[in-house]
């Protein structure tokens, strides 16, 4: 490893053992400001899981709370983003199982017919038009394909996790995760030229 | 073959060039140069890429002080169960060494008194076992109670 690798992935872990430590004492100012720093991040997640804000949002609040609860289980050899991710999408799971014994693969039925929760956009002046008729168009796109798919391609291509970060998040084989990017990617591009057509 | 080839590329495009060793992006990079198909299915699923960043979905900021708020909450209610925990078994050491010291003196004590009223030592030694064990049976009772009471009061047993 070169000099920067190392000094990257050395500073790397001196961040995650400083949120484990915080994490372990329940520290509240350090809660305050890792809610803060993924605030965006979580809940875009979570909208594209759960493809309803009502519900993002209560999953939201859900997974920082079990973020004070379990802090001592976090391993800080992981970045802090895949153990986050991994919380709410188990939190969001099981919340579907016992409001409907389904699993997160079973979410297809539910949503037919209806469309993800646009992104939170104010009342926007006219240069943002379209950017949200693309968010719009992207939203529905992304509604239209299976939830695992939906699930890995957010995971990869929004949040930027690595795949091995991704299957550590979603409980899937590396194997399955590279399957469902190559599937959904496969789904979502005729959808989107289709919509752009 | 040629299709097997097309598949391989459109998977590792589907993995994102981060992921991918040196070998496997020259590879990619040769095929691409050579195949219009794979290059077109490269640059739509970089357009999606770049738009699905642009998207802007952000978190209100009355969501985001909610959430503190409630963790704030819980953070102090986790701290107040873990000084009742830690009060409940400093008494429970506490109790434990006070009966080890005191004990023995007890017996002694109680065994003065059934010499000077003539009691043999069966019937002393039982009223003994009996003022030895009634304070903690008592506090068993107490707690038993008062965990059906709690428990009633959350609506969660005797369904």
């Amino acid at each position: 490893m070169n000099a920067a690798a190392c000094y990257f992935v050395n500073g790397m872990e001196s961040e995650t053992s400083a949120i484990a430590r915080g994490l372990r004492r329940r520290d509240p100012d350090l809660l305050d400001r890792l809610i803060e720093q993924y605030q965006h991040r979580l809940l875009r997640y979570l909208l594209y899981l759960t493809s309803n804000r009502e519900l993002a949002e209560d999953m939201f609040q859900e997974t920082w709370i079990r973020v004070l609860e379990r802090g001592h289980q976090y391993d800080p050899k992981y970045e802090f983003s895949t153990w986050l991710f991994s919380i709410a999408r188990n939190l969001t799971v099981d919340y579907l199982r016992k409001k409907k014994p389904a699993s997160l693969d079973g979410l297809l039925d539910e949503e037919e017919g209806v469309s993800l929760d646009p992104p939170d956009l104010r009342p926007s002046p006219l240069e943002l038009l379209a950017q949200h008729e693309q968010a719009e168009r992207i939203s529905e796109a992304l509604t239209g394909i299976a939830p695992e798919y939906r699930e890995a391609i957010v995971l990869r291509f929004q949040e930027g996790l690595a795949l091995g970060e991704i299957a550590a998040v979603t409980g899937a084989p590396l194997g399955t995760v590279k399957s469902r990017l190559y599937r959904g990617l496969n789904a979502l591009l005729p959808r989107l030229k289709g919509a752009q057509a | 073959m040629i299709r097997d080839r097309h598949q391989q590329a459109q998977e590792l495009i589907a993995c994102g060039l981060r992921d991918l060793s040196l070998s496997q992006q020259a590879w990619l990079r040769t095929h691409l140069d050579e195949c219009a198909s794979c290059r077109d299915y490269a640059q739509a699923a970089e357009q999606f890429v770049r738009a699905l960043r642009s998207v802007p979905v952000v978190a209100d900021r009355a969501l985001v002080r909610t959430t503190q708020m409630r963790v704030h909450l819980r953070s102090r209610q986790l701290l107040q169960r873990r000084e009742r925990l830690w009060l409940v078994w400093m008494s429970c050491v506490l109790v434990g060494l006070s009966v080890a010291i005191t004990t023995p003196f007890l017996w002694r004590g109680w065994e003065w008194l059934a010499e000077r009223a003539h009691l043999s030592s069966p019937v002393w030694q039982v009223g003994f076992m009996i003022f030895w064990l009634s304070p903690a049976l008592a506090a068993s009772l107490l707690f038993l109670a008062r965990g059906i009471h709690l428990t009633d009061a959350n609506g969660t047993s005797r369904g």
